[in-house]
């Protein structure tokens, strides 16, 4: 069971924790304008589609930077704070706060995303017309949500373990190679492709992808077998993140594990 | 206090914390937190749960507020299971910690009432007039836009309270409610905990502070590693005493030795010793002061003894005696 009205609130909050606490602009705005950054100027004498393809990839590594760091952190923060039990013992579901929070972090990733365009465009001179504007853009939205379900799934390790963090941050860099953000799956490693084909994100990449740059689908898939796909295991990864949430609650009551911080 | 129905129930209630999982070292053992504990709270009172840190008084209510789950045993509160009906009972019943914690600092104190009201389902229109009103109570009004890492330990506390009553609770759990706050703010805490008594708020609270219990419990309970030592009104825990005399004795050199001593001599059922600055403050409970005076005179003739005196029994004596005592 999801609360719209638990959402609305944790994503209202999340909005407020942004602007009255600066250290969120590092992971979230500069982090990532310095990877498109460094990107663009690695791929800089390449041109034309590549360089467009550069400035998916920085974009999809700055929403999924983002996620990582704001949305694993949102119940690790509830920790820090001692509020994690005054949220528990209310009616509202954890899993629906985590996801208001969620969704306030995807939407910075939005505005991130549009920002290295920006970049891309007018600092480094790069044409970042999309084949298909409107494809291009329910892609990003999916994208966007399927981002927002993995940071659930990461969240709820916080609600048992404070140690999750750890876990987090092993985990950052090889998604950015996993997703195909920085290379295309194609040339990754057969033995990698289970992991990267498991990733919602990866198929949300592929369909942005697939949407801006003419000619371009490896996989044979088609925009809307990628736009499927993304659907696919973002429900998937949902439906984990809830089983997720509740037995990890459940294992955090039993152990007496939701004050340590 | 009301003589009406109970609206908390906890039968044989037990809970053993699991050994902690360490990837490294040792993450040590089991522990026996609340043994077999057994009481009911009544509509309307106010119970207290007494004991020093550690005695399991706050994971008892951590269990009967859905926190924890009970390792075995059985608790209701209005009737509802706390672990089956758990979804239930969370909308009818609210829990405020002491301390510093457990408020979110950088915003303001209407904003963190804002958002465990939506947490609660408060209807909106409600909403805005039960915070202004909830402000009001708490003193807070003036601060209401201030964000909290402003406020004083005093004014989050206060806030603590405001936002236990976000959902008009029927029940309200209070984990050590004065926690570190002086003395004046304390009174006000106090006062506002009866106030709500007489708005028909149950509430169960967990204090170590012996006249907390004293002046709001109408019932308590004394708990001690784990167990339920003694339960019913303060004035009853006092008559456990009645019989008894204090010898109070101040002195200079008194130490956990000199207390195991007076412990042991013949006739005597409990004894504390407070640190003071400079001295230390010894109270032995006895059946009969005046004739063991002159056995503990001689005893700490050389602790270097600034005063001896009889005293009446308190609710304090009565608490070592079932505490610590034999």
């Amino acid at each position: 069971m999801m609360s719209v009205r638990a959402m609305k609130a944790a994503l209202k909050q999340q909005a407020i924790h942004f602007f009255v606490d600066p250290q969120w602009v590092i992971p979230s705005i500069i982090a990532p304008f310095i990877f498109t950054t460094v990107t663009l100027f690695l791929f800089r004498h390449t041109g034309g589609d590549l360089m467009l393809y550069a400035v998916l990839g920085g974009g999809v590594l700055g929403m999924w930077g983002n996620t990582i760091h704001s949305s694993s952190w949102s119940i690790g923060y509830d920790r820090m704070n001692g509020t994690l039990e005054a949220i528990m013992v209310t009616p509202a579901p954890l899993s629906s706060v985590v996801f208001g929070r969620c969704l306030w972090n995807a939407f910075l990733g939005l505005l991130n995303a549009l920002a290295v365009f920006l970049v891309a465009q007018f600092a480094f001179g790069i044409d970042v017309t999309v084949r298909d504007p409107l494809g291009f853009l329910v892609a990003l939205a999916a994208t966007l949500l399927s981002l927002a379900v993995l940071g659930m799934v990461f969240g709820a390790f916080y609600v048992v373990t404070r140690a999750s963090s750890a876990l987090f941050q092993m985990l950052e860099y090889p998604i950015y190679v996993l997703s195909g953000a920085m290379f295309p799956l194609v040339v990754l490693p057969e033995w990698s492709r289970p992991f990267s084909y498991a990733l919602p994100a990866t198929w949300g990449a592929e369909a942005l992808k697939i949407a801006s740059l003419s000619g371009y689908d490896p996989l044979g898939l088609g925009y809307m077998g990628a736009l499927g796909l993304t659907a696919l295991t973002t429900l998937v990864f949902l439906l984990v993140s809830l089983w997720l949430f509740s037995f990890l609650e459940g294992r955090a009551k039993v152990n007496g594990t939701l004050v340590r911080y | 206090m009301s003589d009406g129905e109970a609206v908390i129930e906890a039968e044989g209630l037990t809970k053993v914390y699991p050994a902690a999982f360490r990837l490294f070292g040792d993450g040590g053992r089991e522990k026996l937190a609340v043994d077999n504990v057994t009481f009911n709270v009544r509509r309307g009172e106010i119970f207290g749960l007494l004991g020093p840190n550690g005695a399991g008084k706050t994971t008892t209510v951590k269990m009967l507020s859905t926190l924890l789950i009970p390792t075995s045993g059985t608790a209701t509160v209005l009737g509802l299971d706390v672990v089956r009906d758990a979804g239930k009972l969370r909308s009818r019943i609210n829990l405020v910690s002491g301390g510093e914690r457990g408020l979110y600092f950088r915003l303001t104190g209407r904003q963190n009432l804002e958002f465990f009201s939506d947490m609660y389902h408060v209807p909106r229109e409600e909403k805005r007039r039960r915070i202004t009103k909830l402000l009001e109570i708490v003193g807070l009004t003036e601060a209401a836009d201030v964000r909290v890492e402003e406020y004083s330990r005093g004014m989050k506390q206060r806030l603590h309270l405001a936002r236990g009553l976000v959902n008009e609770p029927e029940v309200l759990f209070l984990d050590e409610p004065t926690l570190g706050l002086d003395p004046e703010i304390s009174r006000e805490t106090r006062a506002l905990i009866r106030h709500l008594s007489e708005e028909g708020v149950t509430i169960l609270l967990t204090t170590h502070y012996m006249f907390e219990a004293d002046e709001l419990c109408d019932r308590l309970a004394i708990i001690s590693e784990g167990r339920i030592k003694a339960l019913g009104s303060p004035y009853s825990m006092k008559e456990a005493v009645r019989n008894d005399s204090i010898i109070e004795v101040e002195a200079r050199e008194l130490g956990e030795a000199q207390r195991r001593e007076l412990a042991d001599l013949p006739g005597v059922s409990a004894v504390s010793v407070e640190h003071l600055e400079g001295r230390q403050r010894a109270r032995i409970v006895v059946a009969n002061a005046p004739a063991l005076i002159p056995t503990v005179a001689a005893m700490l003739e050389s602790r270097r003894v600034i005063s001896i005196r009889v005293d009446q029994p308190t609710l304090e004596d009565a608490y070592i005696k079932l505490v610590n005592g034999r």
